[in-house]
């Protein structure tokens, strides 16, 4: 099928073409880009200059130099001849350097069925097709799979909701993995593709999706080259060729509908819920987004049943699930755990510390929290880890083995999130960066309430959790910021 | 299922905005108007909703309750995000003439009882005056997104977008282009939906 608003939906292609021949786009190389698909000027430079991406010169002769948080933990600095970079994705060898490179087999440290070494038949695409959709839903069900990408939203229930609609439908693969410190879905597209395009099919047999997007990373040039190859290598088993889109950066890009503006050639910003995408999503067809971890799963359940599946992890939450463990420990990497393993174990499989003793671990990110040693008993699961914002989220855990490092991560998160705002609702654009320099500053009055307000009142999950490593570093260690 | 707003029944149709207003209830809400659909930008709209804090803009009536628009918590939420808003216009600037709608923001303010200088003023100074029939003043502007989605979606024009992101965000005709030579028509759209002065009749235009 060919799809609607062909003309606009070839913005952030041609924007990307022409970021990769010819470096940062002004508003002039916008505006001829929006000639050519004949939209108004306007609509092109304000999507153009929402993605951060396209304001840098392609770096020629200067070597980036990750400056994510785990790199940052590990001491990274820019030197002459060197450009700073948001992170690199490559939290397992901190502090990275260098351009994107396929992530190394060395770096899977901990196997499950989903990380073991790939088929060579599709058993779990031939159960899925003896069982049709109905049998597929009902498997899906059963084995009470929730969504990876850090909402655990029941993948069942996603895919129900969308069909009930009785329209033509899309799909949508989430694989923008914006979020510093996780990697772990590189770790599967250039590691186990295959699992993936086995997965994709089963989605797609199930859903029988009008059309199919792979919205991906525009840095993962290692991911990419790698699941082209496995598309084209298995083309034969999808019934038609899903459309690749690659982004242009900003960690909003993650959220779902501002993934699908995106894709639609509009600004990435986030959309009003409801409606919800499986309700109205990328042209407002009911769409099933899922992350590329939930769709290789899907390859995993239906080769091993439902009962495996279910046999890992907790009733609740059941099946294993990618960590990206980084930070101060002995084996940094992509670990496949069973839900609801706790922190404790996770850093005794990761070798434990690599010098000095683990004094807190960050869970989720820009949108999670820390958690001091002491409740390293924790068990990881969807939801909070923690009232003051610790959570699972898309399986980050960074371990810091000082005070000083949980401040400088703490400052760095609050900086990033403000700097990560799309600029779409107020509290999330003018909160953040006022809580950034409050908690800079040391002087904290009203910062409680300002935190409040961005976590109540802000329009997606990037702003209402953003207070989370804020508030979690001055409860636990309110002496570093006073 | 009944639906009531601070205690006054209300139709449950539409959205929870509809059903405050229509019970006769003010509540601000700087980013939609009646002619456009739900932005969600301004988050002013703030309401408690069977116990769940929510934008009434976006919230479906049908699946709710008991709304309230008063109350410690959502009243101060409210007031929070209208401080933030606050800090986005120069002191003043609301004070100008504008369209229809300019005075929503300055009585917002004043019915919160927002302090205005709870946030540092981080305000935006740039003018256009190069269109014959209004002004645009970004010191004003709080990026409801009103104007642009009047342009965009509603007379399908284009002239104006959001451009850039974060605290860079602005409203524009371009990257350095003016309203006199974007494709703007001078419909007025943009200026009959700005909830202030930022986008303002000339004065030989003015209501």
């Amino acid at each position: 099928m060919d799809l609607p608003s062909a003309a606009r939906s070839g913005l952030l292609p041609a924007l990307v073409e022409a970021h990769t021949r010819c470096g940062a786009i002004d508003a002039s190389e916008a505006g001829r880009i929006a000639a050519g698909l004949r939209m108004p000027a306007a609509l092109a430079w304000e999507a153009a200059s929402s993605f951060p991406d396209f304001e840098r010169e392609t770096a020629r002769g200067a070597e980036p130099v990750c400056v994510g948080p785990a790199c940052l933990a590990a001491g990274a600095i820019a030197g002459p001849g060197q450009v700073a970079v948001e992170c690199q994705h490559r939290c397992f060898e901190a502090p990275a350097a260098g351009e994107d490179a396929p992530f190394p087999e060395s770096a899977i440290r901990l196997a499950g069925p989903l990380l073991a070494p790939e088929d060579t038949d599709w058993r779990g695409l031939d159960a899925a097709r003896a069982s049709g959709r109905d049998g597929v839903l009902a498997g899906l069900e059963r084995s009470g799979l929730r969504g990876r990408g850090g909402a655990y939203f029941p993948v069942a229930s996603k895919w129900s909701a969308a069909l009930a609609r009785e329209r033509p439908l899309a799909l949508v693969v989430n694989a923008e993995e914006g979020e510093p410190g996780v990697y772990k879905d590189r770790a599967l597209l250039c590691r186990r593709p295959r699992r993936f395009v086995e997965g994709l099919a089963i989605a797609i047999e199930a859903l029988a999706p009008a059309v199919t997007v792979i919205f991906l990373n525009g840095r993962a040039q290692g991911a990419m080259e790698s699941m082209r190859s496995a598309l084209e290598s298995h083309g034969d088993i999808l019934p038609a060729a899903p459309r690749v889109v690659r982004g242009g950066g900003g960690y909003v890009l993650g959220e779902e509908t501002t993934m699908l503006n995106a894709i639609e050639g509009r600004k990435p910003v986030p959309r009003v819920r409801p409606p919800f995408p499986v309700e109205s999503g990328l042209w407002g067809m009911p769409t099933v987004v899922n992350n590329v971890e939930t769709i290789a799963s899907l390859a995993v359940i239906f080769r091993e049943g439902a009962a495996a599946f279910r046999a890992r992890g907790t009733a609740a939450a059941p099946g294993t699930r990618l960590l990206s463990v980084s930070g101060a420990v002995a084996r940094p990497g992509v670990y496949e755990v069973e839900m609801g393993v706790t922190i404790a174990r996770v850093l005794e499989m990761a070798g434990g510390p690599a010098a000095r003793p683990i004094v807190a671990a960050l869970a989720g990110g820009p949108s999670g929290g820390f958690l001091p040693e002491s409740t390293f008993g924790t068990p990881l699961l969807p939801g909070q880890l923690h009232a003051t914002g610790a959570a699972l989220g898309a399986g980050g855990l960074l371990f810091l083995d000082s005070p000083a490092a949980v401040r400088k991560t703490a400052l760095y998160l609050a900086e990033f999130n403000a700097a990560e705002s799309c600029g779409k609702c107020t509290p999330c654009r003018e909160g953040a960066p006022r809580a950034h320099e409050m908690l800079a500053s040391g002087n904290k009055a009203g910062l409680e309430d300002l935190l409040e307000v961005m976590a109540v009142a802000s329009l997606c999950g990037l702003g209402q959790m953003a207070p989370g490593p804020i508030r979690s570093a001055l409860h636990f260690w309110p002496e570093l910021f006073a | 299922m009944s639906l009531t707003v601070d205690g006054i029944e209300a139709p449950a149709e539409g959205t929870l905005l509809d059903a405050v207003l229509a019970a006769g209830i003010g509540l601000p809400h700087l980013c939609t108007d009646d002619n456009l659909a739900a932005i969600g930008a301004c988050r002013t709209c703030l309401v408690e909703a069977d116990g769940r804090i929510v934008a009434a803009c976006s919230a479906p009536a049908s699946q709710f309750h008991q709304v309230a628009t008063r109350g410690a918590v959502v009243e101060r939420i409210r007031r929070g995000v209208l401080e933030l808003t606050a800090a986005m216009v120069s002191p003043g600037s609301l004070d100008r003439p504008g369209g229809p709608h300019a005075g929503e923001l300055a009585a917002a303010l004043a019915s919160h009882s927002a302090r205005l200088d709870r946030y540092p003023h981080r305000t935006r100074t740039r003018s256009d005056a190069t269109n014959t029939f209004f002004s645009f003043h970004e010191e004003a502007c709080i990026l409801c997104g009103r104007c642009v989605a009047a342009c965009q979606e509603l007379q399908h024009i284009g002239a104006i977008g959001m451009a850039g992101r974060g605290g860079a965000t602005r409203v524009t005709p371009g990257a350095d282009a003016t309203f006199a030579d974007s494709i703007c028509t001078s419909c007025g759209s943009c200026v009959a939906a700005c909830p202030t002065p930022a986008l303002s009749p000339r004065e030989a235009f003015a209501p």
